[in-house]
């Protein structure tokens, strides 16, 4: 069978059995070098975050002199994004508990956001990445509140989503505390009202102890200078909110990325999950600056066939994922920021209009 | 040292903190601070004997006390990767609370090279809680022998310092075995309380050296040389401490007659696994819950928990999200995908990826 709505070609079992080892290797090789240098990477990353944070809390408060104000805010939206994206996002997938470092693990580490860690490894490290791209698994898709493909099913609600996606991007970072807790099905009944107090709960403390260290403690801190540095605290939110957003929807909503639907997963082999990873994911070219603010998911092709493996590595593993890919005929998706975030606007924009899947999902790998 | 870890002001502002920033910039002021963890700078490195290396630490609050004779985790970054192994520490004498350790190069010991060579005047290192059963009774008496092979001097010594500062209330006979000259440790301490404690005898064995002093002997741990040196047995509580091949001879030899036996024997790393030496079982112990259940090999751990009715957290089953990961106190595991073997303690094992190729100990 032809797959005409892929660009990625159709692989015989062999071919895909031979692409899956090819990987595997790429892996193999990169974990066995992984030691001091990666050691001093994530704990200079780190180091750079916490000071970037204290010169930006610093600043605001002395927040009157506008220069400060704005400087401030800006380091401090700076080392939230680094934190976030660098840092815990990484971390959180185990990417250095090699290391066996108390403060670097990815079981415990908590990030400088409204979600908790723990909901994160549920719908992110678990369910995204597992189920990526596949319709009615991965709630990445969309996040159940936009429609970025035409196999998701039109409602009249979508009309609004030109304005929803603005609204989402300002308050990303609670869109990713509530994820798990699957609202809609709560609404329609669903979800118990017991089970939701339980699921909120660990929620709940953790919005709570983030709001009263960015709206309560570090303002008062300052005295009369209180409302310059709640202010400039809420503006570093929302910039690291729409910042995460645009990246993270440059991952997997450009034009070329792939969605599936559900019955690939049946005794899906892994050279097939990697297979999945290559097509649903997109790359961001830009530099280093462009790697460092989004955590490395400039390369989201590499971090999702490698999701824990340390994300400084992925520039380097890149050209040969490319390589491979391109031996195998597979659709290796990667534009500049502009280019990709304007793909996916256009998605925004399209899909909020009824539209229609062009064709059936054509078969990845040839029967036998 | 840092900030009380108890009292009111401490349970006010617990909440607020987060340890790994706080320990962040302590370190600034000084690098041994820490909000909760058990550190310690090395003040003072000595050589002690040939390829062996005595590192005097100044702890923090956080260490905890030891008795003399048992053993802590000592914990320290190599290339990247934070390794522990055990060592017994003494107390220095006059030393205002500061410990010793020594540690004796071992041949591809990536740790104790580490440690031997690495490790500089004002590096820190972490230590874990104390542990081991060979220690003393708060009220020593009677006859005491202690035999120790090459390291096993190290519990050793920390005992002998603790009975002569009470003055060696019991009779006390050390015999010491070591390859050669260059390789005793502590001997002109242990000379100088033997001169000192006429209850305290000491006995120096080499077992390849060519000349040996007037108060070297030589040959393996026999029942003659016990016999001949020490005589009847069953007056006598026993320690004995060294490689496990001494440690079992000494228990071959020693227990059946002697009025107590205790012994600690180093542990080897774990010989590689292969499919011939695999056991078709193993006891796998579940720390957190406090349970020790009895798991095929062969089939990942997380299939061999639930297959008992245990349901351990986990998600995808393919090694990728980490949900599954625990901490794995000790034993040796395989990556069911890989391959690989790894035998050290990890802060976090995906058991959903992992097999059981010895006995385990699981923070589940």
């Amino acid at each position: 069978m032809s797959n005409q709505s892929s660009l990625s070609r159709t692989l015989t079992p062999d071919e895909l059995q031979r692409f899956g080892a090819e990987i595997d290797a790429l892996r193999a090789r990169t974990v066995a070098d992984l030691g001091e240098r990666d050691a001093r990477y994530i704990r200079r990353v780190i180091k750079a975050v916490r000071w970037m944070e204290m010169l930006g809390r610093a600043l605001l408060m002395a927040g009157l002199f506008p220069p400060a104000w704005i400087l401030g805010t800006l380091l401090l939206g700076l080392s939230k994004i680094v934190e976030n994206m660098e840092v815990a996002h990484n971390i959180i997938h185990g990417q250095y508990d090699w290391m066996n470092d108390p403060h670097i693990n990815g079981k415990t580490y908590e990030w400088d956001i409204v979600g908790t860690s723990e909901s994160w490894r549920h719908t992110h490290n678990f369910r995204h990445h597992t189920y990526t791209n596949v319709h009615g698994m991965d709630d990445d898709v969309g996040y159940g509140l936009l429609r970025l493909f035409p196999e998701q099913k039109w409602r009249p609600f979508y009309l609004f989503q030109p304005l929803i996606a603005v609204i989402f991007a300002i308050l990303f970072e609670w869109g990713i505390a509530i994820q798990h807790l699957r609202i809609g099905r709560w609404i329609a009944g669903k979800t118990s009202n017991a089970k939701m107090r339980e699921m909120i709960r660990p929620v709940g403390r953790k919005i709570k102890r983030q709001l009263l260290k960015d709206y309560v403690f570090f303002p008062l801190l300052a005295g009369p200078f209180y409302l310059s540095v709640l202010t400039g605290n809420l503006c570093a939110n929302v910039i690291r909110n729409v910042w995460t957003y645009t990246i993270i929807f440059c991952g997997h909503f450009t034009t070329n990325a792939e969605t599936f639907p559900r019955s690939v997963i049946n005794n899906e082999s892994r050279a097939h999950w990697y297979m999945r990873q290559v097509r649903g994911s997109s790359n961001l070219k830009g530099g280093w600056l462009i790697n460092m603010m989004s955590g490395n998911l400039s390369f989201q092709i590499e971090h999702h066939l490698f999701p824990d493996v340390p994300a400084r590595r992925y520039a380097e593993m890149a050209p040969e994922v490319q390589a491979i890919c391109a031996r195998y005929g597979q659709n290796y998706n990667t534009g500049s920021l502009p280019i990709q975030f304007g793909q996916v606007i256009w998605r925004i924009l399209r899909h909020a209009l009824p539209s229609r899947a062009a064709r059936v999902h054509a078969e990845m790998v040839l029967d036998r | 040292m840092a900030v009380p870890s108890q009292g009111s002001l401490s349970r006010l502002i617990t909440p607020l903190i987060d340890p790994a920033v706080f320990d962040f910039w302590v370190s600034y002021l000084n690098p041994a601070w820490s909000w909760d963890r058990p550190l310690a700078r090395v003040v003072a490195r000595q050589l002690q004997a040939k390829d062996t290396v005595t590192l005097v630490l100044k702890p923090n609050r956080h260490v905890g006390a030891f008795q003399p004779g048992q053993h802590v985790n000592v914990s320290a970054e190599v290339n990247g990767r934070r390794i522990t192994r055990s060592y017994s520490p003494s107390h220095v004498p006059n030393g205002k609370g500061r410990i010793a350790i020594t540690v004796k190069k071992v041949d591809g010991g990536l740790f104790s090279q580490h440690l031997c060579h690495d490790v500089q005047v004002g590096d820190v290192l972490e230590l874990g809680p104390a542990f081991g059963e060979m220690t003393l009774p708060a009220q020593p008496k009677g006859k005491w022998l202690l035999l120790a092979a090459g390291s096993g001097i190290t519990p050793m010594i920390s005992m002998i310092r603790a009975l002569a500062g009470v003055n060696m209330p019991v009779d006390l006979s050390l015999i010491y075995w070591a390859r050669t000259r260059a390789e005793l440790c502590f001997v002109q301490e242990l000379r100088a309380l033997a001169a000192r404690h006429p209850r305290f005898k000491l006995r120096l064995v080499l077992t390849r050296e060519p000349e040996r002093l007037v108060d070297e002997e030589q040959g393996r741990l026999s029942t003659e040389q016990l016999q001949s040196w020490v005589g009847d047995l069953s007056a006598h509580q026993v320690y004995a401490c060294g490689p496990a091949a001494f440690v079992k001879t000494a228990h071959e030899l020693a227990a059946p007659h002697a009025l107590r036996f205790h012994a600690e024997a180093f542990s080897l790393p774990a010989a590689p696994t292969t499919p011939e030496t695999l056991p078709q079982t193993v006891q796998v112990e579940l720390r957190a819950s406090g349970r020790t259940l009895t798991l095929p090999t062969g089939q990942s751990l997380l299939t061999a928990l639930e297959a008992q009715g245990i349901k351990p957290a986990s998600g995808c089953r393919m090694g990728i999200c980490n949900t599954c990961a625990c901490h794995k106190l000790a034993g040796t595991t395989q990556h069911l995908y890989t391959g690989d073997l790894d035998a050290q303690p990890a802060s976090a094992l995906r058991i959903c990826m992992s097999s059981a190729c010895s006995d385990l100990t699981l923070d589940l």
